[in-house]
């Protein structure tokens, strides 16, 4: 797998797995989601919507990848993932919720990647 | 993605649906999965259909097969129910076939679907998916038949047989 460069996919990367091992910390103490994990949503989400505008704005000033359908596809569904994570967690009030977020963490790396598969430059 | 799908405890989760609880996990996965499916099949059935039809008409059904998934368990009622069970052995059946099939016969899949490499490319989460939703929902089912109290003793006793023969098929 091609790896990913760039300080904000970077920390997308380990923001998205420190949040998924918390939320699933989460699920196994048996606890619902908390502000911990809300907050957490909020940074991951901040991080993706500055990811987003990193993007938009090398589409604007550039040249566009071949799959450039897809490549905004992922910008507008990118941020997303956070925020039904939040509503997912808010509605289910068990530690099921909690195992929601952990997806949404899961999920936040694997859009990292597979953006710069569709797009290599992104490195942002 | 695994994870969140642990052996359910059947005291502490309150009544509810097959959307609640672990079924949360299992709808927000197959909504995930429905989307980036037919996503990805509408853009490459658009764009370049021909370079690879098979693939991209696998692709297709297996997302018309998620979104049929994710409707049903977020519905959740006894047909809603069945259906499911319908889609999640569809779906078990197409990952298990395809996968063979791309393993197999690589020229007919120059690029690949969700389903190719028995879903390989999406760390198999094509594959272990429809095996939690079979799961779950084979709970719901037995949880339904035991609200009848009359056959509640006579049908767990037969299940258990039944699953005693069961165990001898396995190699």
């Amino acid at each position: 797998m091609p790896s990913v460069n760039g300080a904000v996919p970077t920390t997308i990367i380990v923001a998205g797995l420190a949040l998924a091992g918390y939320a699933l910390l989460t699920t196994a103490r048996n606890r619902r989601m908390g502000v911990g994990l809300l907050a957490g949503l909020g940074i991951l989400e901040i991080l993706l919507l500055v990811e987003d505008g990193l993007i938009a704005a090398r589409l604007a000033s550039g040249p566009h990848p071949a799959g450039l359908a897809t490549l905004i596809g992922y910008l507008i569904a990118m941020p997303i993932v956070p925020v039904a994570a939040a509503f997912w967690g808010l509605l289910e009030r068990s530690r099921w919720g909690a195992a929601v977020v952990a997806v949404a963490g899961l999920v936040a790396p694997v859009l990292m990647v597979r953006l710069h598969q569709i797009w290599p430059v992104i490195r942002v | 993605m695994s994870e969140p799908v642990a052996p359910p405890e059947p005291t502490a989760s309150p009544p509810g649906s097959t959307k609640t609880g672990p079924g949360r996990v299992l709808v927000a996965v197959y909504a995930l999965f429905a989307l980036s499916a037919s996503a990805r099949a509408a853009v490459q059935i658009a764009t370049k259909f021909g370079h690879a039809p098979v693939a991209y008409l696998l692709s297709a059904f297996a997302a018309v097969v998620y979104i049929i998934a994710t409707v049903t368990l977020a519905v959740g009622s006894p047909t809603a129910r069945r259906i499911a069970v319908l889609s999640c052995s569809v779906e078990l059946a197409g990952v298990l076939a395809v996968g063979t099939w791309s393993l197999a016969d690589p020229a007919t899949f120059p690029d690949a679907t969700v389903w190719s490499s028995y879903g390989s490319g999406y760390g198999f989460v094509p594959l272990v998916l429809p095996v939690f939703g079979l799961l779950w929902l084979s709970r719901w089912s037995r949880r339904a038949r035991t609200r009848r109290p009359t056959v509640t003793s006579a049908e767990s006793a037969s299940q258990t047989a039944g699953v005693g023969v069961d165990h001898g098929e396995g190699n």
